[in-house]
């Protein structure tokens, strides 16, 4: 009888998403021992990985001590930064005092009230980010989200994580190989041999031979080995919801060591697209993303550097800027056969709310977690799979395209266009319809793994003026007495940690200098 | 703001520095830090417990004198009430200062005494003297040398002690509730102590690596150290009821 059982995974990719899945598969199946699988990794030594975005999502933290990683150790090799969420400028009116807060925090009390119906009656008083949340606070003063006594992962403030991806990528290598038992072949993938069933055998190599395996996971970037250039997965195209597909980048240096870093993502929109603002302990790095069919890459480029100027004007005509170009979409299904892709192989989306990595986490854990035991259940995993990840790719498309269609700009075509009912796919626009009635709150997203909660819906639709009428009727959980204690519980909050928290600077020196404790 | 100098016999040549222990000297602190060496001689007294420094987040090991901030319930008027006084607090006004190394001392960066100048303890006229007429070290002194090379050595020798009982996983939170005879109930955070139930399991080959650093005889001292938990509440007690007459 042939034995069936699923014992080596081999993995085609040595970019963040190939080693973050290796880590994450080879910690839980036991990779450095006898008896657990075997996780090899293919990583060409010809091809540079691209740096898909510098932010993570709070999953990151999890996933980063499943693996055994220590923090303090990521935070000295990786160039890392806290990130307690994301500040939108000009994505409403365009003035240069429009900007909405999407924290990490949830609204204060979200279990017990939604805060929206509440806040609505001082809604020309204050935000509603500060309303109910704390964090909106900490970041315009770049502190952190914790202390040094508090211990590794833990959190005064919910907090992700900005990287410095070609060192991420590295440092988990080092982990992986020398920790978790990944056996690493630096080499170049020259073919692909198949079963009889369509299912990949091995992959052939130029100084390795052919390397085997029982599942190959596609995680070869943009090039899509596997997935797109052997199995030939259509494509699916979301350009014509997200119209970006061109980004210009450049690392931009502080004026000196010791500048404050920013503890959130900054976007700020542009006359055709927006521009993203990373800090890292040793850099920023900032980009322009834009739709080549509203604007031209030389006028992106003056937007970009204006931009620049207004921080940097000393160097801003200066920087290097290195121009990609990207494809909105992803593939039709994720697994197929004894293939499951991953990262850049599996799709891309515009770095507007950082789910790059964050689907690379959730596509792993998966894979780890269902992993299928015999070859003869695979199917029915994969089934799994690709149901719940293109569910998982439309909420995401759903929710970054709600940025845009709240918008009130009308200065340009770009503005104008996205709000057009036919780029708006219509499981948004019947949401939009219901929120104009009740604010979203638990029921609204039914998946117990959500990428984007309701209480993120409710930080962007409220942060930028979106108008939920009242009821006609009252319900019992509106509980007046109880919203106001929560007001006032956040406020009591943000004072205690304005005057507790250290900045974000002075933190990540201290835990270079000394390291953060486990307990 | 301390006034923290270089100790010399020339410009300290009349210093005396006053040496009992008063509430105004600024000896009234909750705890002190605690070095390995002295818990043998501390745990009668005071329990000894971990903490995190708030400086660098790191553990340091404390022997505890109070509940409340800047509660020391050894100390009144008439001085320190105590078989042993750390060695932390023995220094005082005295300090280890370093100067950046030199060639005699292979680059590395030598350790020197300073005294801070702006401490209540300093005097002309009062106390003991530190230097001798012609120049020369006072045995008082000398005494505060050995002190400040015990927390010199103390120092190292204490990180190398709790990164062992870290790297074991021997070190747990605990959270102390005193139940006071007024009624009021009052609470310790963000303290720790030794995980009992983690060292009982412990390995064979790492209760013998214990053993063998010396180590496994701190551990019981730590714990040993919390029958004066009693002693402290015994002494909140009286203040109490002393105040309340």
């Amino acid at each position: 009888m042939v034995d069936n059982s699923i014992r080596v995974i081999t993995i085609i990719g040595g970019g963040t998403a190939g080693w973050l899945t290796a880590g994450v598969i080879a910690a839980e199946h036991l990779a450095n021992s006898e008896q657990g699988i075997e996780v090899r990794l293919i990583e060409s030594p010809d091809v540079n990985p691209v740096g898909v975005g510098e932010g993570t999502w709070p999953t990151m933290r999890g996933t980063l001590k499943k693996m055994g990683i220590s923090e303090t150790e990521f935070f000295r090799e990786c160039d890392a930064s806290f990130k307690q969420g994301a500040k939108f400028a000009k994505w409403v009116t365009g003035a240069e005092n429009d900007a909405y807060y999407h924290p990490l925090v949830l609204p204060q009390g979200y279990s017990d009230i939604n805060l929206v119906p509440f806040w609505q009656q001082h809604a020309d008083k204050v935000s509603f980010a500060d309303a109910v949340s704390f964090q909106g606070y900490l970041c315009e003063r770049g502190l952190a989200p914790k202390q040094n006594t508090t211990p590794e992962y833990a959190h005064v403030a919910n907090y992700a994580y900005h990287l410095d991806a070609g060192k991420f990528s590295h440092f988990l290598q080092k982990h992986c190989t020398q920790k978790l038992g990944v056996k690493h072949f630096l080499d170049h993938v020259t073919g692909v041999n198949s079963h009889e069933n369509g299912d990949i055998a091995s992959v052939s190599t130029k100084q390795s031979g052919d390397i085997s395996g029982d599942l190959f996971i596609d995680c070869s970037g943009f090039h899509a080995l596997l997935i797109g250039k052997h199995y030939n997965v259509p494509f699916i195209s979301k350009k014509h919801i997200l119209f970006n597909d061109t980004a210009l980048a450049c690392h931009v240096p502080y004026p000196d060591e010791q500048s404050a870093i920013a503890s959130h993502t900054i976007s700020t929109g542009q006359s055709s697209g927006w521009i993203w603002d990373i800090g890292l302990p040793s850099r920023r790095g900032v980009g322009h993303v834009f739709s080549s069919k509203h604007t031209t890459v030389e006028k992106a480029e003056v937007e970009l550097r204006d931009y620049l100027r207004l921080s940097r004007p000393d160097i801003a005509d200066e920087l290097k800027i290195r121009q990609l170009d990207i494809n909105p979409g992803h593939r039709q299904v994720f697994w197929k056969n004894n293939c499951v892709a991953v990262g850049l192989a599996a799709g891309f989306l515009e770095p507007l709310e950082a789910s790059a990595l964050v689907l690379v986490e959730l596509s792993a854990a998966m894979i780890s977690e269902q992993l299928p035991a015999t070859r003869g259940v695979m199917n029915i995993v994969a089934k799994r799979f690709n149901e719940k990840f293109l569910y998982r790719w439309d909420r995401i498309i759903d929710f970054l395209k709600l940025h845009y269609v709240l918008t009130k700009r009308t200065d340009s075509q770009y503005w104008i266009d996205n709000c057009r009912p036919e780029t708006i796919p219509e499981g948004l626009q019947e949401l939009l319809t219901l929120w104009r009635h009740e604010s979203p709150w638990h029921q609204d997203f039914t998946q117990v793994d959500e990428i984007f909660p309701s209480a993120s819906y409710q930080y962007v639709l409220y942060g930028m003026g979106f108008e939920t009428q009242k009821r006609a009727t009252q319900r019992r959980s509106e509980n007046a007495q109880l919203a106001d204690t929560q007001f006032r519980k956040n406020s009591e909050m943000a004072q205690k940690l304005l005057a507790g928290l250290p900045t974000n600077r002075d933190l990540i020196n201290k835990i270079r200098q000394f390291g953060l404790q486990k307990i | 703001m301390p006034n923290h100098q270089q100790l010399d016999n020339i410009t300290h040549k009349n210093l005396r520095v006053l040496t009992h222990h008063h509430p105004n000297f600024g000896d009234t602190t909750s705890y002190s830090r605690l070095f390995t060496s002295e818990f043998r001689h501390a745990q009668g007294d005071y329990p000894i417990l971990f903490r995190k420094n708030s400086e660098t987040g790191q553990f340091e090991a404390i022997a505890l004198f109070g509940f409340a901030v800047e509660e020391n319930l050894f100390l009144d008027d008439n001085g320190w009430h105590a078989n042993y006084i750390p060695l932390a607090i023995q220094r005082r006004p005295f300090l280890i200062g370093f100067e950046p190394g030199s060639q005699e001392t292979q680059g590395e960066p030598k350790a020197v005494v300073h005294i801070d100048m702006d401490s209540p303890r300093i005097s002309e006229s009062e106390g003991e003297a530190v230097f001798l007429e012609q120049g020369g070290q006072s045995p008082y002194l000398q005494q505060v040398s050995s002190v400040l090379n015990a927390i010199h050595q103390g120092d190292t020798e204490t990180r190398a002690f709790i990164d062992t009982l870290l790297h074991y996983e021997l070190i747990e939170s605990v959270s102390i509730k005193v139940k006071l005879q007024d009624g009021s109930n009052n609470e310790l955070s963000s303290l720790y102590s030794i995980n009992e139930e983690k060292l009982t399991s412990l390995a064979a080959d790492a209760v013998y690596s214990l053993y063998q650093r010396g180590y496994m005889q701190h551990i019981y001292m730590v714990m040993a150290s919390m029958a004066a938990m009693s002693h402290l509440i015994e002494l909140k007690n009286k203040q109490i009821l002393s105040t309340d007459v």
